[in-house]
């Protein structure tokens, strides 16, 4: 008549491949490689690779409540059951009928008054211990602890009690009445568990209490009050640790401090049914609620000890679903890592399932990545020795620690160079860094030659705000059609001129100052560089076919040159503006087998209709200021805003750096970058390209101060204290507003003035004794006083010298003399002797002085001061790993 | 020890016989549905005379209101001893008698009524909510008393009513306590009865047969069997406080139960009856569980103890049942 009986798990305590699922009975199943030869019809299948095979099946014991499993090798598969009347049985599963267990198997023990079992528990270490918890019986026992190698109870025993056998009991001579220890009077026991810190303790969640029973004092009890009585349990880990329930709340103990539970856990709607620690893994904590499918995880493994209030420990929660159906209970393997058996709620069904350790990772501030899970570390590190040309790109992180190692940023007076300092391999650095050079050089002439352009609008930032800005208003655009340079022949291509359009080839780099020197400096430059291709397709664009062939032939004689740059040459020779003839036919279509763009967008423009040029124009290989400088030349006003939009949001989507010619440092251009930045993670080309911008404007985007604070934040990570020192010093200079005000001042103890500001109010002390021939520097005999009131001041715990550095006097007050061979070093104070204290125990002195000390001392200078200064500066014990 | 207030508020109800009728769906759901409603507190007996019902607040709305069904005006609190696991002698007696001196005299000294609930598990010893304070003044030397709240025991204080109220316990000019003349008449009928429990994961499997013995005892059969013993009485008892189920119930009703659903003792005993009352006792009378429990508690005589609506019952062991009789006549004839 068993009903609703709520299915359990136990595993073998001693082979790991064998479990017992009880419900209505006992079945004893081995757990093997799914497809393994053992297999046989019938197993069941557990997961992909596991499978059970029942092994034995035992239905002796009817109205079950509970299951314990012998702790001990031998007897093997001995099992205690509690009952619902109270009784408890010893049985057997499998086991051939010689076996060591025979003498106990069938040995029952009887409470006095029958009530429910509700739970039992082996003593780890004296086995024959079996401790039951029952429910209340009026002013009977709750707790018995039998010894099941105690003798039957005589007949005489049994009458003399009073005790009423039924014959079934009295035939078998195996009833055990008299327990070992009787515990918990006029009370109820829902769950017990042996301490492991001493086996002779003895936990127990009571009606409303949990109590420690020791078994050396009977009469003596610790309990505590509590609802949270069920499903006790000790965490395995951490004998101290102890979990248990009621209801939907787990309430976890600290044995040394019993008084209230150490932590709650979130209370769950539905009561819980089973609270298991893992075995396995240490603080990893198993929730089961009833009507679920899933196991809800608590992993403590980062709590602090749990002595004291003050703390909250931090506590992991995740769920896992080990199967699709209601769960009826489950049971982590004794050994397995994080690995368990779920036993569904009905029908039996069993599933093999490991809990897949949380991943953690973790990215070094370098290049290296590192993560853990279960009982591995793994190292990632990036790959390509030093040296050694990876085919793979290196890490961003990687290319700007060597970048700011190669002063990256720093070149402000040729300011394209960046580029190569950035390593001169990327072409969109090459870019960015030659739009900058431009700008600033135009932006510098502009300021220099009085507003010689009189552009509309602002004209400080006009040359920030990109060439699509610049080329949007039109004042007097002419449209000329003018001859082929050395040549007479008139073309039919119309070429357009503004200020603005002139601006923008300037920007572009194709025209010098003045309209007059054209563009034959950049040709210069470009087959200086051995950029040939391109030389003659600026020289074509500008019209002139002779300089360009001119050049292809250089090209084709020059060392290493390419000779098929003469065909090409020949191929140009030969152009002609017949709309019908073979050379603009075979021209047009065999352009496009040329591989180098700049030769095929020659022929692209040759064999165009005027104003038709979107060979060129989008031609993606070809560099985006070609194209831009083209545009500015050939297209109309109405076609020229329409591209360069086109151009900006395509250079905008993709972040391409060469699109900043087109924004300039405006808005566009920091959402340009901030495409780049996400696209790239480079943070340090975004902070140094903003800050050169026009101060206000572009800085003060909360996307840009975020960048150079991410950079700082980066260098400091590296330990390149000097860099960021200098970045700052950079920074400071440019966006002046990112300057900190001073926030610390050495006080002077007496007048309470800053010892660095009070001087200049004040005439200088030295002056006067310099006048009188007084031997020695002045300066130097008063830095060590108050200049305010030329008090001593504070003395050096080490050398007990008072302190003072040339720095807290002011700039300009020291003879004129001194000024000139003021060296770096000189200019400010030896950092060994700057003022230093704790900030703990305010003791302080030199600095140089303070860090030898601390070389060899963990504690403060000053007798009896037990400060340890250093190690409250957890970046103390830092080295810069840059050098200055 | 402790004296446990526990947090129930208690309402005593008795219902006709020919009133049961209309109360069966709610006292089915209190007794088999126990999820169905929020009741931590049901008892239900049956006497010859009427059904009583002692149920907690919750459980009272699932009752009907009815010209059948008579309330008891005050509210009821149980109280329940819990002696300290220090207690080394187990040997001791059971039920009321463990409680007699420390609990029931000294409260019908204070003129204190009570109302007796015994089950398997316990006793419960109903005092009106109105008399809690006299109550814990009374007890408060002999017992460390503990309030639940919420599942959860609390110190209880002594409210502090000692002011004003004189001790009544009756002392003659000897100073010896007036021993308690026995004043209701005592009736102690054939049949023996067993105090027992169940596993309540089996209760859905004896759910019928335990309807059957509860609404439909009157039936021929059963008058046939009381007119062949006239001295036979009818008397059934089911609880199911705080989830623990209690069965009292005559000797032929338990040979109806399947084998192994109840919980028989392992010394298997049996009790008999002693009813106490001609009249309907009433609830303001105090003294009457002192006068029948302390001289069984002189006797070391374990006792079961069970108040309905109109009489009181003690359940004695049958070998003690002659000893009882005649101690109790004694001091009733002695008066």
């Amino acid at each position: 008549i068993m009903s609703g009986s709520k299915p359990d798990i136990l595993w073998s305590p001693h082979h790991p491949d064998h479990y017992v699922i009880c419900d209505s009975e006992l079945g004893l199943y081995r757990i093997g490689p799914v497809g393994s030869s053992e297999t046989k019809a019938g197993t069941l299948p557990l997961s992909e690779e596991t499978a059970a095979t029942l092994l034995a099946i035992n239905s002796d014991t009817p109205y079950m409540k509970c299951v314990a499993w012998y702790p001990k090798h031998e007897p093997e598969c001995l099992l205690a059951v509690g009952q619902a009347n109270g009784r408890v049985v010893l049985t057997s599963l499998g086991q051939s009928h010689n076996s060591t267990c025979k003498e106990l198997v069938g040995k029952e023990f009887v409470p006095k008054h029958a009530r429910q079992c509700n739970t039992l528990a082996w003593n780890p270490v004296d086995s024959n211990l079996l401790a039951a918890g029952l429910d209340k019986h009026r002013a009977d026992f709750s707790v018995l602890i039998w010894d099941i190698s105690s003798k039957f109870s005589s007949e005489a025993s049994v009458a003399s009690e009073k005790i009423r056998l039924s014959s079934v009991d009295l035939d078998s001579s195996s009833v055990v009445t008299k327990p070992l220890y009787e515990l918990g009077q006029n009370d109820a026991c829902l769950s017990l568990c042996w301490l492991l810190r001493d086996p002779k303790l003895l936990l127990a969640g009571m009606h409303r209490n949990l109590a420690i029973f020791d078994l050396r004092n009977t009469s003596q009890k610790t309990f505590v009050n509590t609802k949270a009585i069920q499903g006790v349990t000790v965490d395995p880990h951490f004998p101290d640790r102890v979990a248990s329930f009621f209801e939907g709340q787990v309430a976890i103990w600290d044995l040394r401090k019993f008084e209230k539970p150490v932590l709650t856990l979130t209370e769950q709607p539905k009561p819980l049914t089973k609270v298991a620690w893992c075995p396995t893994r240490n603080g990893l904590l198993a929730t089961l609620t009833r009507d679920s499918n899933i196991i809800r995880l608590y992993d403590m493994q980062h709590t602090p000890t749990p002595i004291g209030d003050e703390t909250e420990p931090t506590i992991i929660e995740r769920s896992v679903q080990p199967c699709e159906s209601q769960i009826g209970s489950f049971a982590w393997h004794p050994s397995s890592q994080n690995r368990m058996v779920v036993v569904s709620a009905a029908n039996r069904v069993m599933t093999d399932f490991t809990v897949f350790e949380r991943i953690s990772l973790a990215w070094s501030s370098t290049t290296s990545l590192m993560w853990a899970c279960g009982r591995h570390l793994y190292d990632c590190v990036e790959d390509g020795a030093e040296g050694v040309e990876s085919v793979i790109e290196k890490d961003i992180a990687t290319k700007m620690r060597q970048r700011a190692q190669s002063r990256y940023g720093h070149d402000t007076v040729q300011v394209w160079r960046n580029h190569l300092l950035a390593g001169g391999n990327d072409p969109q650095l090459k870019s960015l860094w030659y739009d900058l050079f431009y700008i600033l050089l135009s932006h510098m002439k502009q300021c220099a030659e009085d507003m010689e352009l009189k552009l509309q609008g602002n004209k400080q930032s006009v040359v920030y705000s990109g060439i699509k800005n610049i080329v949007k208003t039109s004042s007097g655009t002419k449209e000329s059609r003018r001859c082929w340079n050395g040549s007479d022949r008139q073309t039919d291509l119309p070429r357009y001129d503004s200020e603005e359009r002139c601006l923008a080839l300037r920007l572009c780099g194709w025209m010098s100052r003045g309209p007059d020197i054209g563009v034959e400096v950049f040709l210069r430059s470009l087959e200086q560089d051995r950029e040939w291709e391109r030389a003659a397709a600026v020289a074509l664009f500008n019209l002139d076919i002779r300089r360009a062939i001119q050049i292809l032939n250089k090209g084709a004689t020059a060392e290493k040159g390419d000779l098929n740059l003469n065909v090409v040459a020949m191929a140009l020779s030969g152009y002609t503006d017949e709309k019908s003839s073979l050379w603009r036919e075979m021209c047009s279509s065999l352009r496009l087998q040329l591989k180098n763009p700049y030769l095929c967008v020659m022929f692209a423009f040759l064999t165009s209709e005027p104003g038709a040029y979107d060979g060129v124009l989008y031609e993606s290989s070809v560099a985006v200021r070609d194209r831009v400088a083209f545009a500015c030349m050939f297209l109309s006003d109405a076609q020229l805003p329409r591209y360069m939009d086109k151009l900006t949001n395509e250079m905008k989507e993709a972040g391409n750096l060469e699109g900043i010619l087109l924004t300039g440092l405006s808005k566009d251009g920091v959402d340009l970058m901030e495409s780049h930045v996400d696209r790239t993670g480079d943070v340090q080309t975004a902070s140094f390209c903003m800050l050169k911008g026009s101060p206000g404007e572009v800085l003060k985007d909360p996307r840009v101060q975020c960048w150079i604070e991410n950079y700082r934040n980066l260098l400091d990570a590296w330990r390149f204290w000097h860099k960021r020192a200098e970045f700052d010093i950079y920074r400071g200079k440019l966006d002046p507003s990112s300057k900190p005000l001073a926030q610390v001042f050495v006080s002077c103890n007496f007048c309470g003035k800053s010892i660095s500001y009070s001087c200049s109010a004040m005439p200088h002390q030295g002056r006067g004794f310099s006048q009188y021939g007084v031997s020695g520097s002045p300066t130097k005999s008063k830095v060590t006083s108050c200049p305010g009131c030329r008090k001593p001041l504070p003395r050096c715990a080490l050398c007990l010298m008072n302190m003072g550095t040339p720095v807290s006097n002011c700039p300009g007050t020291g003879k004129s003399d001194e000024k000139v061979d003021l060296t770096r070093e000189n200019k400010l104070a030896q950092f060994n002797n700057w003022f230093t204290w704790c900030h703990n125990c305010r003791h302080g002195g030199h600095a140089g002085h303070m860090l030898s000390w601390f070389r060899d001392h963990t504690e403060c200078p000053v007798s009896a001061c037990t400060c340890k200064c250093m190690q409250l500066d957890t970046t103390g014990n830092l080295v810069p790993s840059d050098s200055s | 020890m402790e004296l446990h207030i526990l947090e129930h508020s208690l309402k005593v109800a008795s219902i006709e016989k020919e009133g049961i009728q209309i109360c069966t769906h709610g006292l089915i759901k209190l007794a088999f549905l126990a999820s169905k409603t929020r009741c931590k507190f049901f008892s239900l007996t049956e006497t010859p005379e009427d059904y009583t019902i002692i149920v907690d607040e919750e459980g009272f709305k699932e009752l009907p209101q009815s010209e059948h069904i008579s309330v008891a005006d005050a509210t009821w609190l149980a109280l329940n001893v819990v002696s300290g696991g220090g207690n080394a002698s187990n040997s001791q007696p059971i039920g009321v008698t463990k409680i007699a001196k420390s609990v029931i005299a000294p409260l019908a000294d204070h003129n204190i009524s009570v109302f007796m609930l015994s089950t398997y598990q316990t006793d419960f010893i109903l005092v009106r909510e109105r008399d809690l304070p006299m109550v814990m003044h009374t007890l408060s030397s002999e017992f460390t008393l503990l309030r639940v709240v919420n599942g959860e025991t609390f110190a209880a204080h002594d409210l502090g009513v000692t002011n004003g109220f004189v001790n009544p316990h009756v002392f003659n000019h000897f100073g010896f306590s007036v021993p308690r003349p026995i004043i209701h008449p005592l009736s102690s009928p054939s049949n023996m009865f067993c105090v027992t429990s169940l596993d309540p994961d089996t209760l859905p499997s004896v759910a019928t047969l335990l309807m059957d013995v509860m609404f439909y005892s009157g039936g021929p059969k059963e008058s046939g069997a009381s007119s062949e013993d006239s001295s036979h009485i009818r008397f059934f008892s089911f609880s199911l406080i705080e989830g623990y189920i209690s069965l009292v119930m005559d000797e032929q009703t338990t040979q109806r139960f399947p084998n192994n659903v109840l919980f028989t003792s392992a010394s298997g005993e049996l009790w008999k009856m002693v009813r106490i009352g001609g009249q309907p006792l009433g609830f303001d009378e105090c003294g009457i569980v002192a006068q029948i429990s302390e001289p069984l508690a002189t006797a070391d005589i374990p006792a079961y103890y069970i108040s309905t609506f109109k009489f009181d019952h003690a359940l004695v062991p049958e070998e003690n049942i002659q000893s009882v009789i005649g101690a109790l006549r004694t001091k009733s004839t002695a008066q």
